[in-house]
């Protein structure tokens, strides 16, 4: 290109902004401009009159030097985009953005520059021989393929000065500054990340997380005032060459590292705690005078005192359901773990402390009402047979009895009740005397129950076993109220067991046709009676089905019970008469007993050669003395059985009818209640509560055993309620080995927890299969 | 529950619950934390037992079976004991073997939690996701029609003032008559709102308080906490941290009598007085603070003995009218500091809130006016109550603001907005949205709690048990064994992140409307919503 041949020496060319007294557009003073260099010209003299941008882009030049001296008023961006080789000279003051985008050119104004001077600036000088105005040096950039761009300002920066700035050299030499207090203005380097900046003279702060102050290095200085030198011959001021070498006087700030940003300097709030938090308030803070609790962070999971929750083995706090529902209050699932333990006899024995009647009752006679509570069943599993535990009473040994006081207890009456709380007052050491109506002890059980429910053989050896503890017994002492009133005088308590002996009667023609249940039963037993071929049976209770039974025994053909609604029968007694073929007809109601048979209200009527009325007993009440109130027939009690004469207590079916071991739960109540007057003690009969159901595992047992091939079996599968089977279960399962056996004197032992280690899971209340261990909340803090 | 009993009405699933445990037999390693960690119970140590039956392969031999049993963790279905979200047993757990699910439909335990004829109350917020402040925009962005202004760069000025501003004639005029004008506070337009000592545990609280101190001493950020209704522990009334906090008085007065005793030692005036009438979470309802957390503590910052349940009534006692409740209050709390600290009463959104504002302009005392609206969080609430009572915040401070600006007014009396800022995450975008309808400042609290203190509660019904003392993160309780799990340092650090990250976020928002000199309050113009209803309701612009 012929430009690039172009001769140096030439005179300089000038191009003025103004023809013919108009202004030159900025357009046309460009293309004029870059026409000149392209045609060789590398000497310009530009009169400006405001036009934008001039000597910037002049790269036809190639590697040759232009120089450009503008002389006027040059608009804005003097030297934008301008490129290396390119010298340009204001001889006045510049507008804004001088060297705006410079890529090499050297800019010289001889005067004050404006706003944004050497904004994004990236190679080349900019010198300024005054002040300049408000975000200088911003935005500038380091190219590591050409030498970082360097702006010099004899004067002061304005405000907002090196934004962003991001690479570069600035020197503010501060002479003659605009604001004598301040050379760098107000809030300059805010987003600086590269460069750095020489000053001399006062600032007025910066943006400490951008900046820093740093000493200045040798090989700073050495720099530094050689290239001053130079700055100040290109602005023709060497003269202040000395003044400037002043190195105190100078300062060096450059950008923190992306690294050194990080590091923020906010003060760390444990200092601000300390320091200015707790210098005020006090020691502990905010609530320190009103708390003196520790209140430093705890992780989520604790133990010890921290802990939410703690585990507590309850052993044999609560009763289990078949102990808390046998109104006799016998602990089965105690005999059970005997069992388990191989102690055999002790469980046998076990049961004379609590019934005088464990073979007959437990084994025989009673519905087993723990059965029928057994925990087992509420997950469909079969419940632990007691009647085997029961039967097996009967080779039971007495155990020893202690001397007799001289507290002394009449009994009347020698039935279930009677013997049941003579047992009892004899276990404790009183003189006890039974009077009984009839030839011999036992009253319903011995007399009236037929032997189809039980054998013979077990009522007799249970019988004999009485009569050795209890040793006062009078047989056929019919007694009346005066005779009542003797004993008050003779004895501490009297207790009245004198049941219901009298059967109710139907209040209809032919009464007197039938006979009552309990006399037939009576005779029956005695095989002192005979019955027809029809047996009408009007009561199809539990009485009925007994009576049922014995009818077919004695050679009934045809046995109907007759009730007036669904028949209350139920258990071994129903099973029985229905096993003989008895008919259970309901509702029916009769309307008269005739020679031939029971006439139903309906007009029917049913043959019959012998009509069993079993609609009950009432008790006979007559020697009863007035001080003690009866309600209904029945003689009126407390919780403990006590009449409203203090003296006198009432148990078993003269109080209601019930169930035998109700009776015989009645009289070891009275016992007990007659001991702790004795005793001087309030009478309090304490029953453990029965446990939550919930609280037992059934998940260890298998439900398909249906049914026990002996005591051990039964053992095995009691679910022990409330009582430590120790099992060891929790011990495996505390995830923390918290838990422990503890062995203690007489073969017994405990488990333990070591809350240092326990967390408060509940996997020990969870897994136990007993329910011994519960999870409670700990003690409050506060 | 046990296959062979009978069921009850009541008798759940864990299908019926809102929340189910899925848990996984591979991954668990049975160590106990789910169910040591878990506040209310809802899981234990469950035996299972398994049928394992093995057919044969061939015909003639017999198939076995064997019953074995296993342990694991098991939910319970009692109402009592329901799961209530909060996955405090994920977050211990060692393997990731438990997490607590959402049930995929309306759970059946709504229709159960009202056992002995109690209706459910809970702590937390409307069960009710989304509102209208999330879906506010700011359209006006100046890139070239004003200055353009950088939010990293340039400096704003974010404060609001809080006072009574006469305009300056009647000022002088104020000042020559009664020797007196109103006290304006210069303060940071985002507000901790009223969260009671009490409500709180002691190390939010605590946590809270020097969090804000840390803004004010060394950010330079004037931000200001409400005590709420739970009285102000002595040590704070008497230190200079005061003057950042707002009193509060309601209708129980407790601690009252403290504060009282504490005035002749103050070193610094308390920044104002909040009289609060009415909460957004819990419209026209009181607030009971059961004796069982009435500790030693609480007892002796509220000034009554322990272990007695606080009633804080549903309207003052002692006030009968408007105008006498305005007026009887503000001149009685004005009084108390000499007439040098502002008093502004605190109401419950409502369509009633003009007539209050009406009497407000009327009274030269009023300081500002603060609306809580429906989606403002509380301790405890009846369900009812939180999920069906109240009003939006949006279209309540925007009819007071332009009441306001017809009587000519709008600089004068400061609206706060409270109720549901930042419910969804956005809380810069949400206070702004406000300003711009015409509020002066905003109330947080929730906000804080979640960001502050990590608290678990959502619209989902998650955890939301504040009321019962158990917070798994220790922000409501009085239990050391709870609270103790919160770090007061902590929260305080917390605190300020979350208030520098709003003050970014703000300016994000405000620079590009091209505004750095004051709040741009009422700078409706900005705002637009893609729903013509609400657009027209609120008076802004409709964009789509």
């Amino acid at each position: 290109m012929d430009n690039q041949q172009a001769d140096n020496n030439k005179p300089p060319r000038v191009i003025s902004g103004n023809f013919g007294g108009n202004r030159v557009e900025s357009r046309v003073l460009e293309e004029q401009i870059q026409e000149a260099v392209s045609r060789g010209q590398r000497s310009l003299e530009i009169q400006a009159y405001g036009q934008h941008g001039i000597g910037g882009r002049l790269w036809r030049a190639g590697a040759e030097a232009i120089q450009i001296k503008i002389s006027g008023h040059p608009g804005q961006r003097v030297g934008s985009m301008g490129f290396p080789n390119t010298f340009i000279e204001v001889l006045g003051p510049a507008s804004d953005d001088v060297g705006w985008l410079n890529a090499g050119a050297e800019i010289v104004v001889h005067g004050n520059a404006g706003n944004g001077c050497a904004n994004a600036m990236a190679q080349g000088k900019i010198s300024i021989a005054g002040n300049i105005g408000a975000r200088g040096m911003t935005m500038t950039k380091h190219n590591p393929r050409f030498a970082p761009p360097e702006l010099w300002v004899l004067g002061s920066a304005g405000d907002y000065f090196g934004e962003f700035m991001a690479g570069g050299i600035a020197v503010i030499c501060g002479h003659e500054a605009q604001s004598a207090d301040n050379v760098l203005g107000y809030r300059p380097f805010v987003g600086m990340v590269g460069g750095k900046v020489f000053f001399r003279g006062p600032h007025a702060g910066y943006s400490q997380t951008d900046a820093k102050l740093m000493p200045i290095a040798d090989e700073d200085w050495n720099w530094l005032t050689e290239n001053l030198k130079a700055f100040l011959q290109r602005i023709d001021r060497t003269e202040l060459l000395k003044t400037f070498c002043d190195k105190a006087k100078w300062q060096l700030l450059v950008a923190r590292s992306a690294q050194e940003k990080v590091s923020s300097p906010m003060r760390s709030m444990p200092s601000f705690r300390t320091d200015v938090w707790e210098k005020e308030l006090g020691q502990g803070g905010l609530i320190g005078d009103l708390t003196h609790l520790d209140r430093t962070p705890i992780p989520l999971i604790t133990n010890s005192f921290l802990r939410r929750f703690v585990p507590v083995w309850e052993n044999r706090k609560y009763a289990a359901p078949c102990e808390a529902t046998c109104p006799t209050g016998i602990p089965v699932q105690e005999r059970w773990r005997l069992i388990r333990e191989g102690r055999v006899d002790e469980a046998v024995d076990l049961a004379l402390g609590y019934t005088p009647f464990p073979a007959s009752v437990c084994g025989y006679l009673c519905p087993n009402l723990c059965m029928q509570s057994c925990t087992r069943q509420i997950s469909a599993l079969a419940p632990v047979d007691v009647t085997q535990l029961g039967q097996a009473s009967l080779k039971a040994k007495l155990p020893d009895f202690p001397p007799e006081s001289d507290k002394k207890i009449a009994v009347i009456g020698g039935g279930p009740a009677g013997i049941s709380v003579a047992w009892q007052l004899r276990q404790f050491g009183h003189q006890v005397t039974i009077y009984e109506v009839a030839k011999g002890l036992g009253g319903k059980i011995t007399r009236q129950i037929p032997e189809s429910r039980i054998p013979q053989k077990v009522i007799t050896e249970e019988m004999r076993r009485i009569e050795k503890v209890i040793p006062r017994i009078n047989l056929q002492q019919p007694l009346g109220a005066e005779d009542i009133a003797q004993l008050k005088e003779d004895f501490n308590f009297v207790v009245i067991a004198t049941g219901a002996q009298k059967p109710r009667r139907l209040p209809i023609p032919g009464s007197e046709r039938s006979v009552t249940a309990s006399d037939f039963l009576e005779a029956a037993k005695a095989n002192k009676t005979r019955v027809g071929k029809n047996v009408v049976i009007i009561g199809a209770g539990n009485v009925g089905c007994d009576a049922a039974a014995e009818a077919h025994r004695l050679g009934a053909h045809k046995i109907t019970l007759l009730d007036i609604q669904e028949p209350a029968s139920f258990g071994k007694e129903r099973q029985v008469a229905e096993a003989v073929g008895a008919e259970f007809r309901w509702p029916v109601f009769t309307q008269e007993i005739t020679e031939t048979g029971v006439k139903l209200t309906t007009g029917e009527e049913l043959p019959a050669d012998t009509v069993i009325i079993s609609i009950g007993d009432v008790p006979d009440l007559e020697f009863i003395p007035e001080a003690v109130v009866t309600e209904n027939g029945f003689v009126k009690v407390s919780d403990n059985y006590q009449t409203s004469d203090e003296q006198i207590f009432a148990i078993g079916d003269v109080v209601r009818p019930g169930l035998l071991t109700e009776a015989i739960g009645s009289g070891r109540i009275v016992a007990r209640t007659i001991c702790d007057i004795l005793d001087g003690k309030r009478p309090a009969i304490a029953k453990r509560a029965m446990i939550d159901r919930q609280r037992v595992t059934l998940e260890y047992f298998d439900p398909r055993i249906t049914e026990f091939a002996d005591l051990d079996h039964c053992g095995s599968q009691c679910l022990s309620c409330g009582a430590c089977r120790d099992c060891g279960i929790c011990v495996a399962v505390c995830p923390q080995a918290a838990i422990s056996r503890k062995g203690l004197e007489n073969n017994n032992y405990e488990y333990i927890v070591d809350e240092n280690l326990c967390i408060g899971c509940g996997f020990c209340a969870g897994a136990c299969p007993c329910g011994v261990w519960d999870l409670v909340e700990n003690t409050p803090i506060d | 529950m046990e296959p062979e009993r009978p069921i009850a009405p009541s008798t759940l699933s864990v299908k019926d619950l809102p929340w189910q445990i899925l848990w996984d037999l591979d991954k668990c390693t049975l160590c106990g934390k789910c169910t040591a960690v878990c506040p209310v119970n809802a899981i234990e140590l469950g035996v299972f037992r398994k049928r394992i039956l093995e057919p044969p392969t061939d015909i003639t031999q017999e198939t076995v079976t064997d019953f074995r049993s296993y342990f694991g963790i098991r939910q319970k279905t009692d109402p009592a004991y329901r799961c209530v979200g909060c996955a405090m047993c994920t977050m211990v757990c060692p393997n990731d073997a438990i997490v607590p699910c959402r049930t995929d439909e309306s759970d059946k335990l709504k229709f159960h939690v009202d056992q002995g004829g109690q209706p459910r109350r809970r702590g937390g917020r409307r069960n009710v996701a989304g509102g209208v402040l999330d879906r506010l925009k700011f359209i006006r962005i100046s890139m070239l029609t004003d200055p353009a202004l950088d939010a990293g760069r340039h400096e704003f000025e974010l404060r609001t003032l809080l006072g009574r501003v006469l305009p300056p004639e009647e000022n002088l005029k104020f000042l020559s008559a009664n020797g007196w004008i109103p006290p304006v506070r210069e303060i940071y337009p985002l507000i901790i709102g009223g969260m009671s000592f009490g409500a709180l545990s002691p190390s939010m609280w605590e946590g809270l308080q020097m969090g804000v101190a840390y803004l004010n001493e060394e950010m330079g950020m004037p931000v200001r906490i409400c005590t709420g209704e739970g009285g102000c522990p002595p040590r704070l009334l008497r230190s200079r941290f005061l003057k950042y906090v707002i009193l509060q008085i309601a209708s129980g007065y407790f601690g009252w009598d403290e504060i009282i005793h504490a005035i002749p030692e103050m070193k610094e005036d308390p920044c104002a007085i909040e009289i609060k009438y009415g909460q957004g979470a819990k419209p026209g309802d009181g607030g009971l603070l059961m004796w069982y957390k009435v500790n030693k503590l609480i007892a002796a910052i509220r000034g009554v003995p322990t272990g007695v349940s606080l009633p804080s009534p549903p309207t003052h006692q002692t006030k009968y009218s408007i105008e006498e409740s305005v007026a009887k209050m503000i001149q009685s709390m004005y009084m108390a500091w000499g007439f040098r600290v502002p008093v502004y009463p605190k109401i419950s959104g409502t369509s009633t809130a003009l007539a209050v504002l009406n009497n407000l302009t009327r009274n030269p005392f009023a300081a500002g006016l603060a609306i809580d609206g429906e989606d403002g969080g509380t301790g405890a609430a009846y369900n009812v109550s939180m999920n069906h009572m109240g009003h939006p915040i949006a279209s309540n401070i925007r009819d007071s603001y332009l009441t306001l600006v017809e009587v000519g007014m709008q600089n004068q009396l400061p609206l706060l907005a409270g109720g549901g800022i930042g419910k969804n995450g956005n809380l810069a975008a949400n206070a702004a949205a406000l300003i711009m309808l015409g509020a002066s400042g905003v109330q947080i609290g929730k906000y804080v709690m979640q960001a502050a203190a990590g608290c678990l509660g959502s619209e989902s019904d998650r955890c939301n048990i504040c009321n019962i003392g158990l917070c798994p993160k220790g922000i409501t309780s009085q239990d050391p064994r709870l609270y103790r799990r919160l770090d007061a340092e902590q929260v305080a650090q917390r605190l300020v992140d979350l208030y520098l990250s709003f003050d970014t976020e703000l300016k994000k928002i405000v620079a590009p409307l091209g505004r750095s000199t004051s709040l741009p309050i009422g700078m409706s113009d900005a705002l637009g919503i893609d729903d013509p209803n609400v657009a027209e309701r609120l008076k802004i612009k409709y964009v789509v």
